[in-house]
């Protein structure tokens, strides 16, 4: 039997070189996993560089989709933060608007009404400030305007849902003021000229030798019935004395420039607003009520 | 000076199998560049250098799963030993039946590699040879087109005539 084999493996080279490479496969197969951990390390040899560059492929292919991923999520994240940062002016905004509703005078009794501000036209400077509030608002020609750092200007032009403003200080402006400290008035006008030719707010009229002095706060004195007394219009910047007059720079108390919001003066009252004929007999019926001890 | 040629050829087919193929693979079936160099070895330089060309081409592979070793140097001997008998029976200028000769030389290799491999989950193997054995063979069998048409080109007698040489 085995010498009939050794003749068919002698006579069929193919079948033998074959018989042989499988059952070296069945001995590589059936060693124990350490013998086969050796060969595959001394084996693989000529394989391994590329097997290198395969897993170095592979590696570069996962961290170009994380930084295409971390991309995206930086684009994300810079939109949020934009949005956020959005969201944080406003609330600083609101936050401080809200303050100086609180801070106003209670004896003044002031009605505001908001607007947003939609528009600073002006050539050399901010000549006039369109409002998104008009009539509709209750919005009516020679209305104060004001913003929490003081006082913005009046209300020259209403439309239904837009309002233009002129600011204090403008060309066309006449603001009658007070020294808040010693009560000197004076009234704010703009001066266009001199040597750089830019513009310059001065207090007019006020006598020489008065009692005014650099930094003094400057407000509203309430003359003339468009600008309710006591809103601070800026600082003195400036005392020249001449022979008959003062001359008096200001340094106005709002950047035109940076207002976002405002509020329109729409009616001021002396005395807070007296109560109708219904709210007197509903107070009444209160009282009764609390004297029969209907009601604690 | 042939089987020298063979060498190298059926080592940069072990490369392409370990870099490139599953670059390119489809729905998860790559193709068999080992293969490939087999049959086309088996066509030039008979069965028996196919089969110690399959043997040392799968132990090189191996190399890459060690708790296999000897699996595809098994599998491709087969493959070596069946295909260099196989074309004394066939029309060997024929592009069709060396496509056909490479599908089921890809699939016999499978056959053998998932028989081995699954041996105790017989389901695994039946789902591993129908989804990846047959796409993979149609795919190592495409590639047979190429060579086809290069050999043709490039006035390759022994594969694109049909003679051994």
């Amino acid at each position: 039997m085995l010498a009939l084999l050794a003749r068919v493996f002698r006579e069929n080279r193919e079948l033998s070189t074959f018989v042989v490479c499988a059952v070296t496969s069945f001995v590589f197969m059936a060693l124990t996993p350490s013998a086969k951990d050796v060969l595959s390390n001394a084996l693989g040899t000529p394989l391994r560089p590329f097997k290198e560059l395969r897993a170095t492929r592979v590696r570069i292919k996962d961290v170009e989709e994380e930084v295409a991923l971390l991309r995206a999520l930086a684009v994300r994240l810079t939109d949020d933060k934009r949005t956020l940062m959005e969201y944080k002016h406003e609330n600083d905004r609101l936050r401080e608007l809200m303050g100086f509703l609180v801070s106003f005078p209670e004896e003044e009794h002031l009605e505001l009404v908001p607007a947003r501000v939609v528009g600073l036209p002006g050539v050399r400077a901010i000549e006039t400030i369109e409002i998104a509030a008009g009539t509709n608002d209750s919005i009516s020609i020679d209305k104060a305007v004001v913003v929490p750092e003081g006082l913005v200007g009046k209300v020259v032009r209403v439309l239904k849902n837009l309002a233009y403003v002129e600011p204090v200080g403008t060309a066309a402006s006449e603001v009658s003021v007070t020294i808040e400290r010693s009560r000197v008035r004076g009234v704010v006008r703009a001066r266009y000229g001199g040597p750089s030719g830019l513009l310059s707010r001065w207090i007019d009229y006020v006598p020489a030798r008065s009692d005014v002095r650099l930094g003094d706060l400057v407000v509203t004195s309430g003359l003339g019935g468009v600008y309710p007394p006591g809103l601070a219009v800026g600082r003195v910047s400036s005392v020249t004395e001449d022979p008959v007059t003062m001359s008096v720079g200001i340094e106005l108390a709002v950047d035109f420039s940076t207002i976002e919001q405002v509020f329109v003066v729409t009616r001021t009252h002396a005395t807070a607003p007296g109560l109708s004929d219904d709210e007197r007999r509903l107070l009444g019926e209160i009282e009764r009520a609390r004297e029969a001890g209907e009601i604690d | 000076m042939r089987a020298g040629v063979f060498a190298v050829v059926a080592f940069v087919a072990v490369v392409l199998d370990v870099t490139v193929a599953p670059e390119i693979a489809i729905w998860g079936a790559r193709p068999d560049f080992a293969v490939l160099a087999l049959v086309y070895g088996s066509l030039v330089l008979g069965g028996r250098a196919a089969t110690i060309a399959g043997f040392s081409m799968g132990l090189l592979i191996d190399t890459g799963n060690p708790e296999y070793l000897g699996l595809n140097a098994l599998a491709l001997a087969v493959v070596g030993y069946a295909t260099g008998g196989v074309w004394d029976h066939l029309v060997r200028t024929n592009v069709l039946v060396q496509c056909v000769v490479i599908f089921g030389a890809t699939m016999l290799h499978d056959f053998i590699y998932y028989l081995i491999y699954y041996r105790n989950h017989l389901d695994f193997f039946a789902d591993s040879m129908l989804s990846q054995g047959v796409v993979g063979a149609a795919y190592t069998a495409a590639f047979g087109l190429v060579i086809f048409a290069v050999a043709r080109l490039s006035g390759w007698r022994a594969i694109a005539d049909g003679s051994q040489g």
